[in-house]
């Protein structure tokens, strides 16, 4: 190692600067502390980075060119501890099969702009079960089951959808009375109105707002919260955003980049006024490696990271936010020593330690059990539209909103229909998503006979609609994250390594989930309504199921599975916050009724953001303690 | 193809050489009947002028691939997409020239790739036993930092080998137990996701595979691709798909069998020639096939026309909730940005 480039010390150090980064850093440099944010790739400026060339189909979808480079960093993933796992080697058509980010704002650069609330049950899952259905229930339905309570609510989402500009209005009534609904935590309406709806979409509503749920009560249709502003709006913060103008080549394969900054995203909403505050420095293309740890071993006193030419900077602080993606910020831990690693136990089927573990999956809708049909609605499969907005959806089939009683799952999906037909060209997906000759198509993608089946496919007269619906991925101590043996980043420090198969929970629910959905379908009139095929367990794998997933640092009052503060504290290091989807262990499966191109409904995947809020506090609290009297408030 | 692109691109050579005097912008008035011929061949060669200048725009040559792969690709891809009754297909849409073009950059050079080693490619003759790897710069690290939790049993001490063997697991769930083989080669890996665990890049990958096609295509059904019928020509696509050839019904195959493929699976050659040529049927013109939009136009596509390209006077708000599908003449990426940034 060369000569060490030392950094001025500063108060707040945001490892990674994405959605929760962008929350903390702004809250605390407009509270005066000064704050250095860093992140591996670029700042992207979304009108001279996105405004021709996002509609480059190929070198977005394949060429990846806004992506993290796997050459840099890869991941393994295997199934479970009897197999080698096998790197990441490309990133996989049709679908962002390695998630991670590049750059401020991080992954947000490429979602889909789908946005929402967890309800109270998510936060209380393993209580809840426990004393609806007894103590043994999620033993008896989960294997190796290692599910626990979330200590945080859903009141904390005022400041993060303000900031953030979420469209929505959680029951489509004129009125928007709370008592129209069924759900109590959705009566505060969102900051923005919802985009306009499609006539799937409307149709969709009609017909469940006709229709009894499990719960024994009506459906109660909402439009599809988004996070692609449907307005001009400024923010809490002063930061101006700019409206969806609906010239999609946003969804899919082109990466959800977002040319006018409609889309929420920490580069566009919070970094700016973090910026503007005079107290925010941003390091670019600076890759974190290593936490540097006091002799005592009990406080994280500096950051190392390299620049692009591989020099090694040190950058002190007094505080820590690990602001990285989900397995990225584990490993950042697990290189540096920080915290107890999580080490499972094939024999006993359980597992000791933290870090890493929980590991779960938060959405994978597009492979498994399903139920799909055609309506007589045309339309443009063009790319217009944007990736998320245009849909209504139902929170009915989700959580325990109807008995489980007799069931063998726990939890249920959000539902919804109706999104923007285009969004995304699809030219990739369509093009590498059917090669495979078999029953259906005996040839495969060749020949002149499938050839012709794509003739006008982007004018379709009748749409097709479907779901593959999902219950939620329970932890289990066999699924969890640790340091791969073998293969390394370009910097010769081990990548993550992933061990993770689906559990029960989720194809259970999948086959009973499947027939409300199927009811539904055939209500709204569609032909041709089929079920397919149940899942069986391991007859799953794909290369679908990388790309949502979280766990593996969780946040809880149990220090033996939890390994923090409820104020996102590392336990035993109190100066170490971490955030991010990872911390989210228990979390909704969304289902959907997607139409030919696919719209995400992934509401409540992103609990994060809001309890970035409450790290902000608490970091807040810790830095005024130690400047007044170096105590430690966290520590009592 | 190859020396039929060199033909008509030497006919129009010759032809734009004889008018060049003549159509080089010259512009003689109308001076009556008597010179309307004259005006007759003037228009002409401005219109061959124009003819050669898109002609140009599209004849072009190759960067990566040999001149006996030329014909091969040429061949397999018009397989894929033929031209037929009812459009134009690979051939028009110069789907070739994507792939060569693709062999040449990121893709072939696998630049976007993680492409250290070890490698573990799925076809790996039974014979070959469990894998067995040795300690990596990950395994001193691991070592080095005391996370002794992360090293797999098989020992820690330098230069050690781990084997990983198969495993069979049963699982119960719902009252059905379900055995699930896993193994270094069995079915299933965890997908095909993490597929394309070769030691070579993807120009390498696709050198071996054609050549291992050619020699299959020679072996089975006595020629060389390019002379097969057209039914054959699909059949051979087919058993690279089943990795099965022709003679066999009851797949895997014989490890002799597909020998040139070396540790290459079939169908993931046969996936990555069928996803590149639909890419290059319907990726922008940018990168060398759809060339006039042909893809686009037959899948009715807009590229970037958002409604009002071409003054149509429609806009995105309205095609995305209309609930009839209104077919708009496509624009390209490049066309778009030339409009964007007020360019010739």
């Amino acid at each position: 190692m060369s000569t060490v480039i030392q950094e001025n010390p500063v108060d707040v150090v945001c490892l990674g600067v994405g959605f929760m980064s962008g929350v903390v850093a702004t809250e605390l440099a407009l509270a005066g502390y000064k704050v250095v944010g860093i992140t591996k790739g670029p700042y992207w400026d979304y009108v001279n980075d996105y405004s021709t060339t996002k509609y480059d189909e190929w070198g977005v979808g394949l060429g990846r060119k806004y992506d993290s480079p796997l050459p840099l960093q890869s991941t393994t993933i295997r199934n479970d501890t009897s197999q080698f796992a096998l790197p990441v080697r490309r990133y996989t058509m049709p679908i962002q099969y390695h998630a991670l980010g590049h750059g401020v704002g991080g992954a947000a650069q490429h979602y889909g702009g789908g946005m929402g609330r967890f309800g109270p049950w998510a936060y209380e899952m393993a209580s809840r079960t426990a004393s609806s259905y007894g103590l043994g229930f999620l033993a008896g339905i989960n294997p190796q089951d290692d599910t626990h309570d979330w200590p945080l609510t859903y009141a904390e989402y005022d400041e993060w959808e303000k900031a953030h500009g979420i469209c929505g209005n959680y029951n489509g009534s004129s009125t928007n009375s709370s008592s129209d609904i069924n759900y109590p935590w959705m009566s505060k309406n969102y900051p923005l109105p919802p985009h306009p709806l499609t006539p799937l979409a409307q149709l969709f509503q009609s017909t469940v707002q006709g229709m009894t749920a499990p719960n024994g009560q009506k459906y109660n249709p909402f439009p599809s919260v988004s996070a692609l502003s449907s307005q001009p709006y400024t923010n809490q913060y002063g930061v101006t955003v700019n409206p969806c103008v609906y010239e999609g080549y946003c969804a899919g394969l082109c990466d959800y980049a977002c040319e006018t900054g409609a889309k929420a995203n920490a580069a566009y909403r919070t970094i700016p006024a973090a910026i503007n505050s005079g107290n925010f420095t941003l390091v670019t293309n600076a890759y974190i490696f290593r936490l540097e740890l006091s002799a005592s071993g009990n406080q994280v006193i500096a950051a190392h990271y390299y620049d692009a030419q591989g020099n090694d900077h040190r950058q002190p602080g007094t505080v820590f936010f690990n602001g990285m993606w989900g397995y990225n910020m584990i490993r950042l831990m697990l290189l540096s020593g920080l915290g107890t690693p999580y080490v499972y136990n094939s024999g006993t089927g359980t597992g000791s330690g933290t870090v890493g573990r929980g590991l779960t999956n938060g959405y994978t809708p597009y492979r498994g059990t399903n139920v799909s049909g055609t309506v007589n609605i045309g339309g443009n499969s063009y790319p217009a539209g944007n990736g998320s907005g245009g849909g209504v959806s139902v929170f009915d089939l989700m959580d325990d909103n109807f008995s489980h009683t007799g069931l063998n799952f726990i939890g249920g999906g959000l539902f919804g229909a109706g999104g923007y037909l285009g969004g995304g060209p699809g030219n990739i997906t369509f093009a590498g998503g059917v090669s495979a000759p078999n029953t259906a198509n005996p040839n495969g993608a060749m020949g002149s006979a499938f050839k012709a089946t794509q003739q006008n496919k982007y004018l379709p007269t009748k749409q097709s609609v479907g779901a593959t619906p999902f219950a939620p991925d329970l932890p289990t101590f066999m699924n969890y994250i640790d340091l791969d043996p073998h293969y390394t980043d370009a910097y010769g420090d081990p990548v993550s390594r992933l061990t993770y198969d689906w559990t029960p929970n989720t194809y259970n629910g999948a086959t009973y989930l499947v027939n409300q959905i199927k009811a539904i379908l055939t209500q709204m009139g569609a032909t041709n309504v089929t079920v397919g095929a149940t899942v069986a367990p391991y007859s799953a794998h794909n290369d679908w199921w990388g790309h949502h997933l979280r766990g593996g640092l969780r946040i809880g009052t149990d220090p033996n599975a939890g390994t923090a503060t409820a104020w996102a504290a590392l336990s035993g290091y109190n100066q170490l916050y971490y955030n991010s989807n990872t911390a989210g262990v228990n979390y909704f499966a969304a289902g959907e009724i997607t139409n030919t191109t696919g719209n995400n409904a992934t509401a409540g995947t992103h609990a994060a953001g809001p309890q970035s809020y409450r790290a902000a506090e608490g970091i807040k609290k810790y830095l005024a303690n130690v400047a007044t009297s170096g105590v430690n408030y966290l520590a009592s | 193809m190859v020396s039929q692109t060199r033909r008509e691109f030497l006919k129009l050579g010759l032809a734009a050489a004889a008018s060049a005097a003549a159509a080089s912008g010259i512009e003689i008035p109308l001076l009556g009947n008597q010179n309307s011929n004259l005006q007759n061949q003037l228009n002409s060669a401005n219109t061959q002028m124009a003819n050669l200048k898109t002609k140009l725009n599209t004849v072009t040559g190759f960067v990566s691939l040999s001149i006996n792969e030329q014909s091969l690709v040429e061949a397999i891809v018009e397989t894929i997409i033929p031209s037929d009754s009812t459009g134009p297909g690979a051939k028009e849409a110069g789907v070739i020239y994507f792939i060569d073009r693709a062999l040449a950059g990121d893709y072939g050079l696998s630049a976007n790739m993680f492409m250290d080693a070890p490698h573990n490619p799925p076809r790996i003759p039974a014979s070959a036993g469990p894998l067995t790897v040795k300690p990596s710069s990950a395994w001193a690290f691991l070592q080095n930092y005391q996370q002794t939790a992360y090293l797999p049993a098989g020992g820690m001490g330098s230069g050690t080998a781990i084997s990983y063997p198969g495993a069979s697991r049963t699982y119960s769930a719902g009252g059905t137990n379900y055995t699930v083989n896993y193994g270094i080669t069995a079915s299933p890996r965890v997908g095909s996701g993490i597929n394309l665990q070769y030691p070579v890049n993807m120009r390498e990958f696709w050198r071996i595979s054609l050549a291992a096609l050619q020699a299959y295509s020679n072996k089975y059904y006595s020629g060389n691709y390019q002379t097969l019928g057209s039914d054959n020509q699909l059949q051979v696509l087919k058993d690279l798909w089943a990795n099965a050839p022709k003679t066999q019904t009851n797949p895997p195959p014989p490890a002799d069998d597909l020998t040139g493929f070396s540790n290459i699976l079939p169908s993931d050659f046969a996936y990555e020639l069928t996803f590149m040529t639909w890419a290059g049927f319907l990726m922008d013109p940018l990168y060398g096939g759809n060339q006039n939009m042909v893809g686009w136009d037959y899948v009715g596509f807009n590229g970037v026309n958002f409604g009002n390209f071409y003054g149509e006077g429609l806009d995105q708000k309205r095609l995305m909730v209309d609930s009839s599908p209104t077919k708009l003449r496509p624009a390209s990426l490049a066309q778009y940005q030339q409009q964007a940034t007020g360019g010739a």
